[in-house]
């Protein structure tokens, strides 16, 4: 037996008027009028409160009559487990557990308490019952058919574990839909057993289970909870002398009302702990802890950052996998004619970057070499002929085997002197450059800012394209399959893009010298070189981590390793999840895989004998904060649509004929409660006729 | 003394009385049987009582210096005479709303006013000039004193009508002022009041040379609490409740009344003041009697 309503249960202190009224007042409604109150007054009052009740009867049927309406008012109901208790007439029952196995439930006994709980609903079911056990994190999985075998439902049980997933409740709403739609039972049942966390409703889910469905809700979440969470690592490199070293800061989030001193962070690389810091983290506030740079060694480098043991020791850990050669390696190639070299600006430019760091050698034409080629990220023609021979075969060679290559179009840049490979890499140009100096110089008319290279300025105010002024480019005749990236303000092209095998070809048609425009001194410029540099050399940020519930697509992985994109389509893979489970990716029907566990995945291509490539998987941090939504609230969001449906507080909630049965004792105390009263009156009457007054 | 011992009086029950709507009727009725001479003057005047001798002063009549014992005493001395007549007598009646209870059939200010009603006709028929203050917490209506003001009195005592709460102190204080004539003043209350308050106030008037009657007007449901049951009380003058239970406040309300009335007494008997309780459950005529008889025997005893 429970209450809907406890807190009316407080009006049991009522129980002291009807005390209070035999001990002191017993008064009749009639008042004696009496001449002067002079002497009554003077009697103290406490030797009239200290009386005895004289009539035991009254005073029970007046205290008896307050206990009953105070617990009408409380609306008790059946508990979970006698309403789990079979009842003659009312047909057999088909049970979903809603079992939620996100890493939160990890937090203290919360696993415990929820297994027990599904455990309790299966051991209540009834001879021609059927229940079946869903298990949820970020999706949802069914550990068993419906099933009246209450042993296999208890050992399906026994196998589980909180995994490393997030909460979300809509994919477990939606199979227990599934599950009791197909059910043939005349009564439908779902027990949701989860710590509720906010994260997992977004508030606009609203699966709807079919209408009749009773919602049962079991809350293991505690009112106060406490836990500190590694969110994250910031990585910043730096190089000296051909050496790489990394300094990394770990933040940390303190989710809890209480402030932690000297909470130890331990840093990790390779197996090896480099280092450990006391942070002071304030209540529900974060902190930053910063590690002393440390060389980085060759190949992928695992690490982790690890917190202190709290109450949840899944987001205490934060893995990462980084590694070395993240410079961009940028040859740029000037004039072979003497004269002042113009790759100034550009030099400048991109010497400032960090994200990626640029490594930027600059070279005449006249003195290049096809080894000059090797290792480079991006080759820059800047107002510069293309070499001939087999200098030039190489560098088609370079850009089909996925080389960048920006030419940028001055006066020196001589369509004539073209070799015959040039119309494999760059457009048709016309002669004569268009001079827009009579005009005041043209501008940008079009840019595409969809484009990767223009993505960073399309948000407002960002990067001011007016301003620059062109007064001379080269007209550009585009080939079916070029890309028209930008236009000035004539029509012209600006920027084009060709595909070349595996490589990037930018053709800029004016100059980055600040001859045949001012771009060079716009503020502008900085950016658009950065982007242009990165877009060519096809340079992706390493991703240090990936989430628990991304997928990895090993083909994407493994490109630059196996040649062609075809051969890293068609590879099989060997992939080691964190916990020692081996799965091979045959043929080509399975490309990627999930990452389902916090830790290093090790991916390699079956038959290698290479260093596997690392992938770093984290808990989805989200997950960390453990406030908890109102149990009626997405109880109530799930049977909106049913609209006939109702959840109540606590652990029960009823269809409406099942509600009023459970619900319905209210009307039998109330009357009660009446009765009592009709007894009192006839009573208290017939007491108060035995008195005169006066005698 | 029992109840009916004097001949001729005839016994009038206060419920009967307080159906009669004629106060002259009905003091006649209580009178009639009573001796003549209610009471002698405060004032020395010519009579045939002796009263004392005073020293003589210049500018008194030389007639009245008493010759014998001059012949005695070798001294002038005056006689003086007790007048029995020519009176002020002055009804100071309580018409507070605490006058107003009543268990029986009779009010305590039904029973006052029939007192104040034969004692006034008493005096009346002694040639005395008779007045009435009727008062609650400060004076209502005044008849001043004459010989002719019978009717009046009368027509002013049935006319009182209980209507606020009382305050002798004030009254008494205020009336004291106006006296100015040594009076017999007749008081009848329910003196619900300090006792203290109450002797001060009297103290006034007293210090006035007046003669000073009290009537201390009860109900026998005041003295004796015969109520039962858990009950509020309200206070008849200023509404005040308060829950009690009188079975077992009884005894203490029942202390605390005697030792007012006791108090008062006392006070009375300290200060000159002939006082009598006068329970409204009493047949009036024994009561009047037994206070004028008492009366009778304190003035020859002083």
């Amino acid at each position: 037996m429970a209450f809907l309503a406890p807190l009316f249960l407080a009006g049991l202190v009522a129980l002291a008027v009807p005390i209070l009224v035999h001990l002191t007042h017993k008064e009749r409604k009639d008042v004696v009028v009496f001449p002067s109150l002079m002497f009554l007054s003077r009697i103290p009052y406490q030797a009239v409160r200290r009386q005895r009740i004289r009539h035991w009867l009254l005073f029970a049927l007046r205290c008896l009559a307050l206990i009953l309406l105070a617990l009408a008012f409380a609306r008790p109901f059946l508990n979970r487990a006698s309403a789990a208790t079979p009842v003659s007439g009312l047909g057999a029952r088909e049970l979903v557990i809603l079992l939620d196995r996100s890493y939160s439930m990890a937090y203290g006994d919360r696993w415990t308490r929820a297994v027990d709980a599904a455990k309790r609903a299966i051991g209540g079911l009834g001879a021609n019952d059927r229940a079946s056990v869903v298990l949820f994190d970020g999706t949802a999985s069914a550990a068993t058919e419906p099933t009246a075998d209450k042993a296999v439902l208890t050992t399906s049980l026994d196998r589980v574990r909180p995994s490393a997933g997030a909460t979300r409740y809509e994919p477990a709403f939606k199979l227990a839909q599934r599950v009791l739609s197909e059910s043939k039972l005349p009564r439908r049942e779902v027990l949701l057993i989860s710590d509720f966390q906010r994260v997992g409703w977004d508030g606009r889910d609203s699966p709807s289970v079919p209408s009749g469905t009773t919602i049962n809700k079991v809350d293991l979440a505690e009112p106060k909870t406490s836990n500190i969470a590694v969110t994250g690592v910031d990585f910043r490199r730096d190089y000296a002398e051909d050496r790489e070293r990394v300094a990394i800061t770990a933040r940390l989030v303190n989710r809890s009302a209480e402030a932690k001193t000297g909470h130890a962070v331990t840093l990790e690389l390779n197996g090896r702990v480099l280092e450990t810091k006391q942070v002071n983290l304030a209540a529900n506030a974060a902190a930053q802890v910063e590690f002393t740079a440390a060389p980085l060694p060759a190949g992928t480098t695992r690490g982790v950052v690890r917190s202190a043991d709290d109450a949840l020791p899944r987001d205490n850990s934060f893995f990462f996998a980084i590694s070395r050669g993240q410079a961009l390696s940028v040859l740029v190639i000037d004039h072979r004619e003497g004269g002042a070299p113009r790759s100034l600006y550009v030099e400048r430019a991109l010497g400032i970057g960090s994200q990626p760091n640029f490594r930027v050698t600059t070279k005449r034409l006249g003195v290049l070499t096809a080894a000059d080629f090797v290792g480079r990220s991006l080759i820059l023609f800047n107002d510069s002929d293309l070499p001939g021979g087999e200098l030039g075969r190489r560098l088609v060679e370079y850009v089909q085997n996925g080389g960048g290559l920006l030419v940028a179009m001055g006066d020196r840049a001589a369509p004539r002197a073209r070799p015959a490979y040039a119309e494999q890499l760059l457009p048709a140009t016309a002669d004569a450059p268009i001079d827009r100096s009579g005009d005041r110089g043209g501008t940008l008319g079009y840019i595409d800012r969809s484009h990767p290279i223009f993505e960073l300025f399309s948000a407002p105010r960002s990067g001011d394209f007016s301003t620059p002024r062109f007064f001379r480019y080269r007209s550009v005749t585009p080939a079916p399959g070029d890309e028209q990236l930008a236009r000035f303000d004539d029509g012209h092209i600006a920027l084009l893009e060709r595909k070349v095998g595996r490589g990037r070809v930018l053709v800029w048609t004016s100059s980055f010298d600040g001859i045949w425009n001012d771009l060079p001194l716009q503020p502008v410029f900085l950016p658009v070189a950065h982007q242009l540099a990165k877009y060519a050399a096809a340079y992706a940020d390493e991703r240090p981590w990936s989430v628990v519930g991304q997928v990895a697509n090993l083909p994407a992985i493994f490109r630059d390793s196996t040649g062609s994109g075809d051969a890293a389509n068609k590879a099989d893979y060997v992939v080691v999840a964190p916990s020692g489970e081996r799965t091979r990716l045959d043929g080509a029907a399975k490309r990627s895989v999930e990452l389902a566990e916090q830790g290093f995945y090790e991916m390699q291509r079956a038959g290698s004998r290479g260093e596997p490539r690392v992938v770093a998987v984290n808990v989805d941090l989200t997950e960390s904060d453990l406030t908890a939504v109102e149990p009626e609230l997405l109880a109530g969001a799930m049977v909106a649509r049913a609209g006939a449906d109702s959840a109540s507080s606590g652990a029960e909630a009823s269809t409406p004929m099942d509600l009023e049965r459970r619900q319905g004792f209210w009307w039998y105390l109330l009357a009660a409660v009446l009765l009592l009263l009709v007894g009192e009156t006839l009573l208290s009457n017939q007491l108060s006729r035995r008195i005169a007054v006066p005698r | 003394m029992s109840q009916h011992s004097l001949p001729g009086v005839q016994f009038l029950d206060p419920a009967v009385l307080a159906r009669i709507g004629n106060l002259e009727l009905v003091a006649r009725s209580v009178v009639e049987g009573f001796l003549g001479g209610l009471h002698r003057s405060p004032h020395l005047g010519t009579s045939i009582d002796f009263a004392e001798h005073r020293q003589y002063m210049p500018g008194d009549d030389i007639r009245r210096v008493d010759w014998r014992l001059y012949g005695r005493v070798d001294r002038y001395y005056i006689k003086e005479y007790e007048a029995d007549t020519n009176t002020n007598f002055n009804v100071l009646l309580d018409v507070s709303k605490s006058m107003s209870f009543g268990s029986g059939t009779a009010t305590k200010l039904d029973y006052a006013r029939t007192l104040a009603a034969c004692l006034a006709y008493f005096s009346n028929q002694q040639r005395d000039r008779v007045g009435l203050v009727t008062f609650d917490d400060d004076v209502v209506e005044i008849v001043p004193p004459s010989a002719k003001h019978l009717p009046n009195v009368l027509h002013a005592l049935a006319r009182a009508t209980p209507q606020r709460a009382g305050n002798i102190d004030r009254v008494f204080r205020k009336l004291s002022e106006q006296f100015r004539r040594r009076s017999m003043l007749l008081i009848i209350s329910d003196f619900y009041e300090d006792p203290r308050k109450i002797m001060d106030a009297m103290a006034q008037l007293r210090g006035r040379g007046n003669d000073i009657m009290a009537m201390h007007v009860l109900d026998k449901a005041e003295l004796e609490f015969p109520y039962d049951g858990a009950t509020s009380f309200e206070d008849i003058e200023t509404g005040e409740r308060i829950p009690v239970i009188p079975e077992y406040l009884r005894e203490q309300y029942r202390t605390m009344i005697r030792a007012h009335i006791a108090e008062i007494e006392r006070f009375c008997g300290d200060q000159g003041v002939d006082y009598q309780l006068f329970d409204t459950s009493t047949p009036l005529d024994h009561a009047l009697f037994a206070f004028l008889s008492r009366r009778q025997f304190l003035a020859r005893v002083r």
